[in-house]
């Protein structure tokens, strides 16, 4: 294989390296899962990824990928048919072979060739052979797998392995096996296509008796094979079908003029049924019995029952129908058989419910399946430079709409026209950002992992929960969050979580209980893990602080809050001992850097004993802010509109001047600095008074202060640029954007300006304390 | 103008060779090496940066992308003048930082083969000479030859930069 490579193989192994990873990726929490409790369809589940794994990968050679996928397919063949009851190592196991496949997927990536990794792949097939010949009747210690669970073979772990097609499906003396369902999926969608082309051509041609015996045949056998395989559901339906066209076969008018959607419609839903049993699912169809209804419905009842229930002579009737030439009613009024108003009657009845079948019979829209999601793989590249070109549009768009030289123009057409362009702008880039927002539940699921492995090392017992999987996040985002939650994890692992002994002396649950949950807040997205452990230790952690030289004094005058947030700090761990997990007091520094990187923010609420909670907040998009266009002299500046509070122009009365120069504005009854922008741009404002220019009060995490700016301009969608690498960071300014004019505006950064006036205004602030008490 | 220059270099290495954009600056001539320079635009409108070194007048837009500018008389300390319509932006691009540097005047395109090419003098007093990759000599006239890395980031922009990392 390491041979020559075309780019046509090049591109498949690409491919199938994608694939099986994604498969991977999926499957690892299946595989945590199996330990719990052994559903058939995780089983499955896993039993297929091995499978499609093993034929890809012997179809591109790659030998050890297919040894090791084969040993793990035929180890859980065997816990599937109850041969080997599935325990622990198992799961172990098999996470290792995920392990491996991966290593090896990585090694196929770069050199095109699973060979470097043939040493890991004979010793992980080694043990799933041992697994598999292994004997059952005493628990051996896997080799290689022991290690990684000592001791922690649960009792309650040891679930018997249930059988994985539900126990009615199967008829009892015999044993379908893998070749008897694929060959019988096979037939029977043979059967079905056959019988779907026959009902298209009898809808087109009623009066072709040939195409519906053909159809009849073809159901009739799909019935009997259903019967022989006992998948109920689909025989049920088959046969109700069988029913409805073998009245239209000796030529009785169905209760609808044109039964073919109806018979389509159950169609697809036999196809259906046998797409599940080719996936190794049951034959299971939602709502069977409607269906059922449905189809019963289609078939009118016959007139000559109608009559016997009005009293009318059995005999009579079928002597009647066997002159069925004439109308029925009609034969019977001659033989005096029945009267007028009986055959009146009975003409009525089957009117009526001929109608209610037809209301009833709905007309069933020919859903198909519903087709499998699609799904295409883009360069992340290109869908950047999408982006990219749509913010550029956005502001090609603002240069249009409100060019100078529209100036005073009465334009109306080109107003709506305008109007019509920039409401399809913001959908295009609504749609855009939507594209590379991806569900958080990939992120969280690949914890179940992570969470399940430490939890295992540092003998701890955990339910970790997730919520709000289906939340939505920018992907950059996730990307840089990924690193923070395992450190985040861990911790609470760690750290947080007690053993179940120091757990049962608390007072609490043996287990303990770690929440994952994401959902949107404020326009932002918040990230939560919460953990019920030992919570933060004030005392320790302001006596590690103390003893880094982290604080000044001895930290009384320090709030709750500042001292969670000491754990940020780098260095700074105040675990007694540094395990392999954590300890070393990088963890945290790295979460609070990658947030920085994405604008994000972090809070920490603890109870000591109680838990510990610790909250990310992200904003949505990286791109784009809503943002007030201020001016200050000349100069405009963008305000993000999510920190502004209020705005309002102040009376000279609402200002104060401490001793030290520093100004406070009062609003109702708090007191905040004043900010003057002109000072922080160095430039002129229209007029140094305050009570000339607009106040506005903004809010960073708990931190507000006023902004001084001469006027505000309006509010606008803009688009964040860096100011360029060269530049670096600005203190106080997050990037710039370009306006409508060409010209290019900064975008204040709120949180850095908070943390530059912290510093000159501490004392200030002091001050403003001891006023505000009065 | 000079815009027509810039689009007839374009080209592989081996044309721009030893070739260099000449400019006015305070009654000097200088050179930077035409591999560097992507286009030559009049004066615009600038945006202030606050807290930046006095040399870096703020940022331009040009055709969507934000760059900064640095002014090149107050990068080597001489008097500020005003800018008129002869006052121009290079805009360099050196390990994919784009920069605009405002210019007197831009000249023309001067080749001036390696031989020509004299050391940077050695003068212990004054600091510019460290942006200075060397002299070149044309006819009789000279050309101050700058070193664009060095423009960009020596001296007091590398304070700046580094600063800016032990931020981050």
């Amino acid at each position: 294989m390491s041979t020559h490579l075309d780019d046509d193989q090049i591109e498949i192994i690409q491919e199938f390296v994608t694939e099986s990873r994604d498969m991977i990726e999926q499957l690892e929490p299946a595989i945590i899962e199996l330990g719990h409790d052994s559903d058939p369809e995780t089983m499955n589940a896993i039993f297929r990824l091995f499978h499609s794994m093993k034929g890809s990968a012997g179809f591109l050679e790659f030998d050890h990928l297919t040894r090791v996928a084969h040993a793990a397919e035929s180890l859980l063949d065997l816990i599937r048919n109850n041969e080997i009851e599935l325990q622990p190592e198992h799961v172990t196991l098999f996470c290792a072979a995920c392990d491996f496949s991966k290593d090896a997927l990585d090694a196929v990536e770069a050199n095109y060739s699973d060979d470097p990794m043939s040493g890991a792949a004979d010793k992980i097939s080694a043990q799933l052979e041992q697994a598999i010949h292994g004997p059952t009747e005493q628990k051996p210690d896997p080799p290689g797998a022991a290690e990684s669970a000592p001791g922690q073979e649960a009792p309650a772990e040891t679930l018997p392995a249930k059988a994985t097609v539900a126990p009615e499906l199967i008829l009892p003396e015999m044993e379908i096996t893998e070749e008897m369902r694929s060959s019988f999926v096979q037939e029977s969608n043979d059967l079905l296509q056959y019988a779907e082309q026959g009902l298209l051509a009898w809808g087109e041609h009623p009066e072709d008796a040939d195409s519906i015996g053909d159809i009849f045949r073809n159901i009739h056998s799909f019935k009997g094979n259903c019967g022989f395989f006992g998948f109920a559901h689909l025989e049920k339906l088959s046969h109700q079908m069988e029913n409805v066209l073998d009245r239209v076969k000796s030529g009785s008018k169905l209760a609808v003029d044109n039964p073919t959607d109806q018979l389509l419609a159950t169609l697809d839903l036999l196809q259906q049924g046998l797409n599940n049993i080719a996936e190794g699912k049951e034959d299971h169809i939602e709502n069977i019995d409607s269906h059922l209804d449905d189809l019963k419905n289609l078939m009118a009842p016959l007139l000559g029952d109608l009559l016997v229930e009005e009293g009318v002579d059995k005999m009579a009737i079928s002597s009647a129908v066997e002159t069925q030439k004439k109308p029925v009613g009609e034969i019977l009024l001659q033989q005096g058989s029945a009267t007028p108003e009986q055959v009146a009657k009975a003409l009525k009845r089957q009117q009526e419910s001929s109608e209610e079948a037809k209301s009833k019979a709905k007309p069933v829209s020919r859903s198909k399946v519903p087709a499998k999601r699609q799904d295409i793989r883009v360069e992340l590249g290109k869908l950047d430079n999408l982006i990219n070109l749509i913010g550029e549009m956005v502001i090609a768009e603002n240069m249009l709409i409100h060019n100078p030289d529209l100036k005073g123009m009465e334009l109306e057409n080109f107003g709506k026209a305008a109007q019509h362009m920039s409401k399809l702008v913001r959908e295009l880039q609504e749609m855009a950002m939507s594209i590379r927002m991806i569900p958080v539940s990939g992120l969280f699921r690949r914890m179940i992992r992570l969470v399940h492995d430490i939890s295992v090392k540092a003998g701890k017992k955990v339910d970790l929960q997730l919520i709000g999987e289906e939340t939505e996040i920018d992907k950059t985002v996730i990307e840089t969050i990924t690193d923070p939650l395992v450190h985040l994890l861990r911790n609470s692992l760690d750290h947080g979580l007690e053993v179940p002994s120091e757990r049962i002396a608390a007072g609490k649950q043996e287990k303990g209980t770690i929440k994952l949950s994401a959902r949107h807040e404020e326009g932002e997205v918040w990230v939560t893990i919460e953990d019920d452990g030992r919570g933060l230790n004030r005392e320790k952690l302001l006596e590690k602080a103390i003893s880094k030289g982290l604080i000044e004094g001895d930290g009384t005058d320090l709030t709750e809050k500042q001292i969670h947030n000491l754990i940020f700090a780098p260095g700074f761990s105040t675990a007694a001992q540094v395990t392999d997990i954590s300890g070393r007091g990088v963890g945290m520094d790295v979460v609070k850097r990658n947030l920085e990187k994405i604008k994000g923010k972090i809070d920490i609420t603890s109870k000591f004993g109680q838990g510990t909670r610790i909250n990310l907040r992200i904003p949505l998009t990286l791109a784009i802010i809503d943002g007030m266009m201020v001016r200050v002299g000349t100069t405009t500046c963008i305000v993000p509109t999510l920190s502004i509070l209020e705005a309002y122009r102040p009376e000279m009365d609402q200002i104060t001047i401490t001793p030290d120069g520093a100004e406070l504005a009062r609003v109702r009854e708090n007191f905040f600095p004043i900010v003057r922008l002109h000072e922080i741009l160095n430039k002129k404002p229209d007029s140094p008074q305050l009570s000339d220019g607009i106040l506005i009060v903004l809010e960073y995490q708990d931190s507000r202060f006023c902004l001084f700016i001469d006027e505000i301009l309006g509010q606008q969608q803009t688009v964040i640029k860096g100011l360029s690498d060269f530049i670096g960071n600005v203190p106080g300014v997050s990037g710039c954007t370009i306006l409508g004019d060409g010209g290019v505006s900064l975008i204040l950064d709120v949180g850095t300006l908070v943390e530059s006036i912290e510093k000159s205004k501490e004392q200030a602030e002091a001050v403003a304390a001891s006023k505000g008490d009065k | 103008m000079a815009d027509n220059e810039t689009s007839t270099v374009s080209g592989n290495e081996d044309t721009q060779k030893n070739k260099y954009l000449t400019f006015h600056l305070a009654g000097e001539d200088y050179g930077i090496e035409i591999c560097y320079v992507i286009e030559i635009i009049g004066i615009q409108s600038i945006t202030d940066v606050p807290d930046m070194p006095s040399f870096i007048r703020g940022v331009i837009n040009l055709r969507g992308k934000v760059i900064p500018v640095m002014d090149v008389r107050a990068r080597f300390g001489l008097p500020a003048r005003d800018y008129d319509e002869r006052t121009c932006i290079i805009v360099i691009d050196v390990d994919s930082t784009e920069v605009g540097l405002v210019v007197d005047e831009v000249s023309e395109v001067a080749d001036i083969p390696e031989s020509q090419v004299e050391p940077a003098p050695r003068t212990s007093r004054n600091t510019e000479s460290s942006f200075i990759q060397g002299m070149g000599k044309m006819n009789n006239k000279v050309k101050i030859l700058l070193d664009a890395h060095k423009l960009l980031f020596s001296g007091e922009m590398q304070r700046v930069l580094q600063s800016d990392s032990e931020e981050n």
